[in-house]
């Protein structure tokens, strides 16, 4: 059982139906897991009970020792649980840089008073915020795009603003949601070094969904599979592709084929 | 190519410089042509200009709600009534509030309370915000359209205690004689003090966040920003400026009553800001003056006409017929209001300039 992360029994109701049954979860700092799954298996609704977006039915979350099962969303990301969307939401009238720059307002040390008189301490912290922004664009390739409105890039471009716009939360558990949907192969393998670039240098624990099953395979140490909200299978990449539960899900017994 | 530009060291500290220059410049050029209106407008002329600065006023703190926050907020008229009444009662010498409460008499302390004008301003923009905050914790537990539906109830609530509530208010009979102290130099200074101080809200960090919650109130939270927090923070700046507005209304019109708090005074802040433009500041000065101005300025539409010998007759009521065309006609062709989100800036204007001359 971690004590970095886990989650224990998380059960969601919609009404009379089951979305998520008794998923539990435990990670280890610095692991990189996946949680896959054909559609409507439940994957983003775990991703949405972990961040508190909505509350689960029963069964609790672990964070760095403390229960944090009922905490509102933006008290999870604020300790340290950052999360990309499936359907991006980024804000979409700002530009990209500020866009980044929104998710360094939770950490702010100066106070509204010193934000409205333009204090040194506060523009200081702003000069700060905007270079570490701006390098969080750079790392993602965005830099040159720092000034365009975040509705006005190219759907890659969107998925990698949304990654830095996670990152500069200072997340130490990132959770991601379908970061290749949309993208091209190329675009794909890219993604791969770069999920990997950014868990090194930022001793990042990442948790994430995905359907390209190459991206997965290659990416994670672990996998998690869910249908119907039951989790059917867990295990390395090689144990999961052998898995005879894991194929049926997805292709259809034999028998019903 | 804005990256080097704009990040650069020491240009960035020589446009602050410029910048700042400008500001004063601006300041001391307005300040200047008060001056020429105080000492030659006419009576008409100053009525207009000091209207304009008290919508200007209104429309740019409902903006930081409406525009900036993206809630549907609809009753600032409920602030402007709490500001201008609360100004009043504080001005009022006991011997005018005698003979201004004949059906009942005024309940104390209000009968004995009294302070000087700006006093009395600032109490009045602090009650309108206290006001905010007991009806903040209802208000912000919905959105979108129920949220209007709240706000609109809050805000006919406050008129009709000011009708029901005689002994605070006076009720229907309202309040009259009350002491011009509202001249040009107030409800200017006023203006200027709440476009400044709303600005710098918005381009802060904290104003960022409040458009991160407008953009999208989940992805916001997920990115660790209170959305309660927030709000209430512009919710009580927004009502405060208001009831310091209302108070300015009040000591400019000397008769205040609860039917100048319908909500015909929300409609017309939320015409102001739309048609300026729904989150920027500029939008919302833009909208106002227009408004204060154009309104008066159709009334050559209403004068009789002499047409190649034929005499028309001047309709009353046609300027506002021509004033709604106007509006419609700015909202077919700029739907985002006269500036959409945009903001004036002096890097703006003189990146025009430059851009213009080069092109010649």
């Amino acid at each position: 059982m971690s004590h970095f992360f886990r989650a224990e029994q998380l059960v969601m109701r919609f009404g009379g139906l089951t979305a998520v049954n008794d998923f539990s979860i435990s990670m280890e700092p610095g692991e990189l897991v996946g949680l896959i799954g054909p559609n409507g298996a439940g994957k983003t609704t775990v991703f949405n009970m972990i961040t508190g977006a909505i509350s689960a039915t029963s069964g609790r979350v672990v964070w760095l020792g403390e229960e944090i099962t009922q905490f509102p969303l933006h008290v999870i990301a604020s300790r340290g649980i950052a999360r990309t969307f499936q359907n991006i939401r980024l804000f979409t009238d700002l530009t990209a840089l500020d866009n980044v720059m929104v998710s360094f307002h939770h950490k702010l040390r100066a106070n509204f008073w010193d934000a409205m008189f333009g204090l040194p301490a506060y523009r200081r912290e702003e000069r700060r915020i905007k270079e570490e922004s701006l390098e969080l664009l750079q790392e993602m390739g965005l830099a040159h795009m720092a000034m365009e409105k975040a509705g006005a890039l190219p759907y890659g471009k969107q998925r990698r603003l949304e990654i830095a716009r996670a990152l500069a939360t200072k997340p130490r558990l990132l959770l991601l949601d379908e970061p290749a949907a949309g993208m091209n192969p190329q675009e794909t393998l890219e993604l791969v070094g770069l999920v990997r670039e950014l868990r090194d240098k930022y001793a990042l624990t990442i948790l994430l969904i995905e359907h390209d099953m190459k991206f997965v395979m290659r990416l994670c140490e672990r996998i998690k599979v869910l249908d119907y909200g039951y989790t059917i299978a867990e295990g390395t990449p090689a144990e999961i592709q052998n898995n005879p539960e894991v194929i049926k899900a997805y292709l259809g017994s034999q028998t019903h084929a | 190519m804005p990256g080097a530009s704009l990040f650069g060291g020491w240009r960035l500290m020589e446009r602050t410089r410029r910048n700042a220059l400008l500001n004063l410049l601006a300041l001391l050029a307005l300040a200047y042509a008060l001056y020429l209106f105080d000492r030659y407008g006419t009576d008409y002329q100053v009525r207009i200009l000091n209207n304009m600065a008290i919508f200007i006023t209104l429309a740019v703190s409902y903006n930081l709600i409406n525009g900036v926050c993206g809630i549907l907020h609809l009753g600032p008229n409920a602030f402007v009534a709490i500001g201008a009444y609360t100004s009043a009662l504080l001005t009022m010498s006991p011997m005018e509030k005698q003979m201004n409460y004949i059906i009942e008499p005024l309940m104390w302390p209000f009968s004995v309370l009294n302070a000087p004008f700006l006093v009395a301003l600032i109490a009045g923009g602090l009650l309108a915000a206290f006001f905010a905050f007991l009806i903040s914790f209802p208000v912000f537990r919905v959105r979108g359209d129920y949220l209007a539906i709240v706000t609109l109830g809050f805000g006919e609530v406050v008129r009709v205690i000011c009708n029901a509530f005689q002994s605070v208010t006076n009720g229907p009979l309202g309040l009259k004689g009350l002491a011009l102290h509202s001249n040009l130099w107030w409800t200017w200074g006023v203006a200027v003090v709440t476009i400044t101080a709303v600005s710098k809200l918005v381009q802060s960090s904290y104003g960022r966040a409040m458009k991160a919650i407008r953009e999208d109130e989940i992805a916001a939270r997920a990115m660790g920003i209170d959305p309660f927090k927030h709000l209430l923070m512009a919710f009580l700046i927004s009502a405060f400026f208001s009831g310091v507005a209302g108070g300015l209304l009040a000591h400019l019109i000397r008769t205040i009553s609860p039917t100048l708090f319908t909500f015909f005074l929300t409609f017309n802040l939320l015409i102001m800001i739309v048609v300026g433009g729904l989150g920027s500041t500029t939008g919302a000065v833009i909208g106002a003056a227009l408004f204060a101005w154009g309104g008066e300025a159709l009334r050559i539409v209403e004068q009789p006409v002499q047409v190649a010998g034929l005499k028309i007759p001047g309709i009353p009521g046609m300027r506002m017929v021509v004033f709604s065309l106007i509006l419609m006609v700015v909202i077919i062709f700029a739907r985002h209001g006269i500036m959409g989100r945009h903001e004036f800036s002096w890097d703006w204007l003189f990146h025009k300039v430059r851009f213009g001359a080069a092109r010649d």
